[in-house]
């Protein structure tokens, strides 16, 4: 797994978390509500707040104890911050149904600001695109070649990868071969 | 086995060509090592010689060179591995590219073969001569059976055209006259329609003579 400092020491700037969603600069945002419908509300713009972090600091995935200290979770401005407890609950939702399925616990907490077979679509897209369909492609140069450093999906962790070409090996347009680390796959025609 | 049938898109080229990219992959992530500790030894360097430690200094920068001739070399491979990696790639789209032509090829010969060849053509040719020939001895002999009243009209249209080219000269038409002239026309048409009738009939009989 990662060391658990790369999220906090690889956060860019939040200059942008103001404008991702104006919640962030009210104090009570940064406690969860105990009347239902305004913690409903809270918990959706919760989730649409971390998805939008995740997308413009490109995060795949967060440890959400190196998270709470981040500026995602704490406003250093207002002097506010989520509590873990509370943290939790939120990603929580937004693992549940309710929430969309836009996160995922698996050691890490995974963000989901497009789902795996969002994703799917976008690396087919890529490999439409480029002309390489019915080329073999390893994975690794899928997620870490130069080829794709300026896509979206660059850096996408192996896990997510495979999921997300399992999306579309069901769907009957790639095909996943070879074995031991060295998984290669051809985007079907 | 539901799998079988979609496994069977990998063919064994495949498989060669994924195993050399991973061998490609796998030289890359070396290279980013060594890329990480060339960095890493200038800095060892960089300290000792603050501490006033030259010889360390000196080793690492030492260990610093050889790691980086070691990046030469797997760039060189790097590449080779890349050259044959597309020369393979390029192989298939030849393949492919022949097989197109070949099956071109194939269906271009079946279609002649539908065709009949070059002498079925040849015939095929000559009775459409012969069809159209026979076409145009039919069209003339018909063409000469035109109706008087075709005939008269082609006249009268021949007359009114005359009548307006040369009638330039003559702005005045006699309207006055106008109900005899119609009568004379009749007369004229008349006339005319017998005497086709005892050319034709004077055609008929000549050949009869004879």
């Amino acid at each position: 797994m990662d060391p658990p400092t790369t999220t906090t020491s690889s956060d860019p700037p939040p200059s942008n978390l103001t404008d991702l969603t104006p919640h962030y600069t009210f104090p009570p945002f940064f406690t969860l509500q105990p009347n239902l419908t305004t913690r409903a509300s809270q918990l959706s713009s919760w989730s649409t707040l971390i998805q939008s972090y995740a997308r413009s600091s490109h995060l795949f995935s967060l440890s959400l104890l190196d998270a709470l200290d981040s500026p995602l979770f704490h406003n250093k401005a207002l002097g506010r911050r989520l509590s873990a407890r509370d943290a939790r609950v939120v990603v929580d939702w937004m693992a549940s149904s309710e929430g969309g399925g836009r996160a995922e616990w698996k050691n890490r907490f995974y963000i989901f600001y497009r789902r795996p077979e969002e994703w799917a679509e976008v690396v087919e897209a890529w490999v439409e695109r480029t002309g390489q369909k019915g080329t073999v492609l390893t994975l690794y140069e899928l997620t870490e070649s130069d080829a794709v450093s300026g896509e979206e999906f660059c850096g996408m962790p192996g896990e997510l990868l495979g999921r997300c070409l399992g999306v579309l090996v069901k769907r009957g347009r790639a095909q996943v071969f070879g074995e031991g680390g060295g998984e290669g796959v051809k985007f079907l025609r | 086995m539901g799998n079988s049938g979609s496994s069977n898109k990998i063919s064994a080229q495949d498989r060669a060509i994924l195993d050399m990219k991973n061998q490609r992959d796998k030289l890359h992530q070396y290279q980013k090592k060594i890329t990480v500790i060339t960095a890493r030894e200038t800095e060892i360097a960089r300290k000792c010689l603050r501490n006033g430690d030259k010889t360390k200094a000196l080793l690492a920068l030492r260990r610093k060179k050889y790691q980086e001739s070691l990046l030469s070399k797997t760039d060189a491979q790097l590449a080779q591995l890349e050259i044959l990696t597309q020369d393979v790639e390029f192989a298939l789209v030849q393949k492919d590219v022949v097989f197109g032509l070949q099956q071109g090829t194939k269906v271009l010969k079946e279609i002649h073969k539908e065709m009949g060849g070059l002498e079925a053509v040849e015939k095929l040719m000559g009775e459409g001569e012969e069809a159209r020939a026979y076409q145009r001895e039919i069209s003339e002999m018909l063409g000469g059976a035109m109706s008087n009243q075709d005939e008269d009209e082609v006249e009268d249209e021949l007359d009114a055209l005359e009548a307006e080219v040369s009638g330039i000269k003559m702005p005045d038409a006699p309207t006055q006259k106008l109900p005899e002239n119609e009568v004379s026309r009749e007369d004229n048409a008349k006339e005319r329609a017998r005497r086709r009738r005892e050319e034709a009939n004077g055609q008929a009989a000549e050949p009869m003579l004879a």
